[in-house]
């Protein structure tokens, strides 16, 4: 998603114990001789009320889906999840849904921390040796949105 | 009554009933006796109708009814013979009795079908339906038991002798059946493969591989193995490959085993011209004890006949082996089949008569593959080097390979597979068992590296998606027949990730495998093995067995399976990651068929062909054979295309036809790329002393010089070996160009990474790129900025600075036209009509212009350009850089995406002078269109 703040933050030895000291060496790694691939963040299961915020959609696209999930699709409660770059368009999106809703919707913000992997390919292969992964961390934001107008009948 | 008709009759009445009986008074008993003859008297149709004729009608003329009958009715023989006597109250009854056991008859001829073959017969046919026979719901409810009882009655006839007929061309998979009812099939390569389902599903196929799972059958891939010492195999090898391209054979986390790897293979020491194909290859993990190690190298069957013999001559393996040879153990039980010389691919297409093989006398007739798609039967598999030991196998059809593609393959594979039960090892400790896995418990190693890998899998049970593990994983797993676990209904596989939340440990156990991947011992699996393939194989449950679910023990075979996970990242930061996904399943050989409904009953899609082209599409790589323009096979498959095409454009009708000259495309059917790297080469070379100068009227007039000398060169140039083109493939040039394609204000400039990052584009770094990649083209992919959808064989042109400033003040502006062209070839190609026909009656007063003329009217075909083409970078008002070789609107990003090749020289003069905010905005143009699109280029590395 971002960059990383922290390059080789944490650098997971690997499970051949003679190559604890090429993870070390990732802390002082050579740009030139890695490179960098991001794996997907972890998915969780999602109930039709989750709306995960990504950078790639169209806003007004993603602020119309939640629009809907309140008005016709029979939600009370919506949340609204964003992780990194994209937490400040998930804010966004509540806060512009709270706008158009005349202060019905009540919103409840939570904070957490996302563990990423990356992948680091040594591009020498032959004599760097193994990949390595290193974990980094990411903020992300959840947002609960609830109606707390009385339900029309 | 001839014979024939004879025998319809005679089956027509098989089922009705033998006689009319009914209790008899004396007299009828001797006519019985009398007229019987044994089995002659059925009461029939005709005579029913008869005889009921009689019953109403009793005043009728008796005698001549009882001539005309003769004495095939009873009541009447009796009646004629009483006829004298008045009638007696004795007759009455003899009459009922007589009429009653013919209605008895009449109505058991009713109840009993009178058409033997099918129950749906007797119905009218407005009444018949599709498929009848084979689902008997779709009868009447009155037929549908009788339907059913004759449908368990029917004998199975063995059709394999017939299906061995049908393959002796085309070599079927394991699952053709399968796949022959519910796909178009085509005949490619030796096999017989699916291209796409009959039903309507490109979305739906397109749906499952974003979010759910699609399945294709790639059993048809083949692979060599081979065996030897470690640093004699890699020093064969790396002839083969070059470390500029990416990890090679010899790259660490491969040889490990750990992961699979991917590589383009070449010529021995070739690189960078030369190059074969892609293959895919796995090390098996070093097992203790063994000094040999073993290599799998998996191959497109269009490679495999290059890949082969260079694979040959490269480990110096010449000698063909007659039984297959095991460096580390020898097996007396190896295929004694004495095996001829090698066959190329070529004389199997010439149809000579191929023997079937049969191993033993023993073996089922029902073991049916012959050979493979690629070789004949009775070619060798095996050849081994004297001189340094080392063995190559071909496998090919002897595992099967899967391809799971789409994030919940995971969930798929984690409910269909379970681990292997354990066998009770005290019961069986006395005697041996035929079945391996039985055998394979009682050692307690063995035992513990099976829980180890069962632990991984249970663990990774617990993961969403492939994407989280890393790429390229290897698990090798024993798993139970997966039909015994089959759901009664279809069900749909979801993930389930929080199954105990309270474990601690589990967490922990699943961040380390997806931090670390699989540890390397649990890599190691039994597929390896060929005495255990065959076991699995010999000894597999029976489909029938299997369907009824008969007391099967679930430790009879242990199937083997290993998974890899790939996932490739490459490119993926725009597109839809999770489309990437995707599984690779190794196989032992087993009744694939039945693997296959049990994904289906699990919500899979399964496609063909067509949907793994759309795969490589979405993932922006190329497809072999259609993207390796370089390669044997890829021309191969250019020249196939081409002829295909042009059959096409024949078939229409003349004024149907699109007229490609008029549309400026030279070339609607194939793409010269030799051409276009060689007007480049000279274009650039020649220019570049002067490039500052208004290159686009600069490049017209040279290249217009330059097409006599390329077509006098092309002549010159067929004697001596001509320098081909190449595809660049080196990484860290990929790298450094993909950087100066993107404008620097973008964000992935400031990604990039080492030399990219450190040279911007300059006349001086140009100069030296060129300089290093003379005669290549490169990979690309393009996005159309506005609407439309690009085709294949699509020309890439450079914009005009008139067009760059038009798209600059609005990008949604829709591109440039091009000009028509004038067809000159057309009024030459009528007027070769008109004097061919005044000509005809005359045919010695020679043609003059015919002779001058260089194309002859026979090779004109109107609206193509004629052999050879004009310059075919300065034929249009935009410099052609290259083409397309697949297009299509690409449900992933929304718009319509190309992907192609593109002259490198071309590429790098175009990009020198654009402006660096618009820099990578080129032109494109389909072949039966005059407007050009805008189109972003994007080198993916």
């Amino acid at each position: 998603m971002t960059e990383p703040r922290n390059p080789g933050m944490s650098s997971v030895p690997q499970s051949n114990p003679s190559h604890t000291e090429s993870s070390s060496q990732a802390v002082e790694m050579d740009p030139v001789e890695y490179t960098l691939r991001k794996r997907l963040p972890r998915k969780l299961p999602k109930r039709r009320n989750d709306v995960y915020v990504n950078m790639k959609t169209d806003f007004r696209a993603q602020l119309a889906r939640c629009q809907k999930l309140l008005d016709g699709g029979g939600h009370r409660e919506i949340c609204v999840h964003g992780l990194g770059l994209a937490i400040n368009r998930a804010i966004n999106i509540a806060l512009q849904l709270q706008a158009s809703s005349q202060g019905a919707l009540q919103l409840a913000a939570n904070t957490s921390t996302v563990e990423l992997i990356d992948d680091l390919e040594p591009e020498d292969p032959d004599e760097a040796g193994e990949p390595m992964t290193r974990t980094r961390n990411n903020s992300a934001i959840h947002i609960k949105g609830q109606d707390s107008n009385p339900r029309p009948p | 009554m001839s014979a024939a008709k004879a025998k319809r009759r005679e089956k027509k009445m098989r089922n009705q009933p033998a006689n009319v009986q009914y209790p008899s008074p004396p007299q009828v008993e001797s006519r019985a006796e009398n007229g019987g003859g044994g089995e002659g008297l059925h009461l029939t149709g005709t005579h029913d109708f008869i005889s009921a004729e009689h019953l109403f009608i009793p005043q009728r003329p008796v005698k001549a009814l009882g001539v005309s009958l003769s004495r095939s009715d009873p009541f009447m023989y009796a009646r004629s013979r009483s006829q004298f006597s008045p009638l007696s109250p004795c007759l009455a009854g003899a009459f009922a009795r007589a009429r009653a056991a013919e209605v008895s008859a009449m109505l058991k001829a009713a109840t009993k079908t009178t058409c033997s073959s099918h129950v749906f017969q007797v119905l009218p046919k407005h009444m018949r339906r599709r498929a009848m026979s084979h689902n008997t719901k779709r009868l009447p409810r009155r037929l549908r038991d009788v339907a059913n009882r004759m449908k368990r009655k029917e004998p199975v006839k063995s059709k394999s002798r017939k299906f061995n007929r049908r393959q002796r061309k085309n070599i079927w998979l394991e699952t053709h059946i399968w796949h022959a009812k519910r796909f178009h099939m085509v005949k490619k390569w030796g096999y017989c493969l699916g291209v796409r389902p009959t039903y309507k599903c490109y979305r739906p196929c397109y749906r499952a591989m974003s979010s759910h799972c699609l399945l294709q059958d790639l059993s048809y891939y083949c692979c060599i193995e081979l065996k030897g010492e470690e640093d004699k195999l890699l020093a064969a090898l790396t002839q083969l490959t070059c470390k500029e391209a990416g990890p090679t054979f010899a790259a660490a986390m491969f040889l490990s085993g750990a992961r699979q790897g991917s590589v383009t293979v070449y010529r021995a020491g070739r690189y960078p011209s030369d190059p074969l194909g892609p293959v895919t290859f796995l090390w098996r993990p070093q097992t203790p004890g063994l000094t040999h190690r073993q290599l799998w190298i998996w191959a497109h069957p269009a490679l495999k006949q290059d890949l082969l013999p260079e694979l040959q001559s490269a480990c110096q393996c010449s000698e063909a082996v007659a039984p297959p040879v095991e460096p580390e153990v020898s097996r007396a039980e190896a295929d004694p089949t004495p095996r001829a010389e090698p066959n190329p691919d070529n004389e199997l297409k010439a149809g000579a008569k191929r023997k079937r093989r049969c191993k033993d006398g023993s073996e089922p007739p029902a073991k049916r593959i012959l050979g493979d798609g690629t070789r004949l039967p009775t070619s060798p598999v095996t050849w081994r080097s004297s001189s340094t030991g080392l063995v190559i196998n071909d496998l090919t059809m002897e595992i099967i390979r899967y391809r799971l593609i789409g994030p919940q393959s995971h969930s798929v594979l984690a409910e269909t597979l379970e681990a292997a039960t354990v066998c009770d090892v005290s019961s069986l400790q006395e005697e041996f068992s035929p079945l391996w896995w039985p055998e394979h418990c009682k050692d307690q190693s063995n035992m513990n590296l099976h829980q180890q890998q069962t632990d991984v899998f249970n663990v990774l049970k617990g993961i969403y998606s492939t994407g989280e593990l890393p790429p390229g994983t290897v698990l090798g797993l024993t798993v139970d027949d997966p039909r015994l676990t089959l759901p009664r209904q279809k069900v749909k596989a979801v993930p389930c990730v929080n199954q105990d939340p309270g474990k601690i440990c589990y967490e922990e156990k699943r961040n380390q495998l997806m931090l670390q991947g699989v540890p390397l011992q649990c890599c190691q699996s039994f597929l390896w093995e060929r005495s255990v393939r065959d076991n699995v194989t010999d000894n597999k449950i029976s489909e029938q067995d299997a369907k009824n679910q008969t007391e099967i023990e679930d430790n009879q075979t242990g199937w083997l399976i290993s998974m890899m996970s790939q996932k490739h990242v490459d490119s993926a930061r725009h597109r839809h990651k999770s489309s990437l996904d995707y599984y690779r399943l190794y196989l032992s050989k087993v009744p694939m068929f039945s693997f296959l409904s049990l994904q289906v009953y699990r919500e899979v899609r399964v496609s063909g062909l067509h949907m793994s082209l759309k795969h490589s599409q979405n993932k922006a790589a190329p497809h072999f054979p259609h993207d390796y323009p370089d390669c044997p096979a890829g021309s191969r498959f250019q020249e196939e295309q081409e002829a295909e095409f042009l059959d096409m454009f024949r078939r229409r009708p003349p004024a149907k036809r699109t007229n490609y000259i008029k549309q400026g495309c030279l070339a609607p059917f194939r793409c010269p790329w030799q051409q276009l790297a060689e007007e480049w080469e000279l274009l650039v070379t020649d220019g570049g002393a002067d490039r500052k100068g208004d290159v686009q009227t600069q490049m017209t007039r040279k290249s217009h010089e330059v097409i006599e000398e390329v077509t006098s060169q092309q002549n010159v140039a067929a004697a001596s070996p001509p320098s081909c083109f190449t595809v660049l493939r080196n990484r860290r040039s990929l790298r450094l160009l993909s950087s100066w394609c993107r404008p620097p204000t973008c964000r992935g400039q400031r990604r990039g990474r080492g030399a990219a990052a450190a040279l911007p584009l300059s006349d001086s770094a140009v100069t030296s790129f060129h300089a290093a990649h003379k005669m290549s083209v490169v990979w690309v992919r393009l996005t159309l900025l506005s609407k439309g959808k690009p085709e294949a064989h699509a020309m890439v042109c450079a914009p005009t600075a008139e067009d760059l400033k038009l798209f600059g003040k609005s990008p949604e502006n829709c591109g440039p036209q091009e000009p028509p062209h004038k067809d000159h070839y057309k009024s030459r190609i009528n007027r070769k009509k008109k004097s061919s026909k005044t000509a005809t009656p005359s045919q010695e007063s020679d043609n003059p212009t015919a002779s001058t003329d260089p194309h002859s009217p026979s090779d004109l075909l109107q609206g193509l350009w004629p052999d050879p083409l004009p310059s075919v970078v300065s034929h249009c008002s935009r410099v052609t850089l290259g083409w397309v070789t697949q297009g299509d609107f690409s449900l992933a990003v929304g718009r319509g995406e190309a992907l192609g090749f593109v002259s490198v020289s071309g590429l790098l003069h175009t990009l020198l002078k654009q402006p660096p905010e618009l820099r990578g905005t080129l032109l494109l143009r389909n072949p039966t269109s005059l407007h050009y699109r805008f189109v972003r280029l994007n080198i993916d590395v």
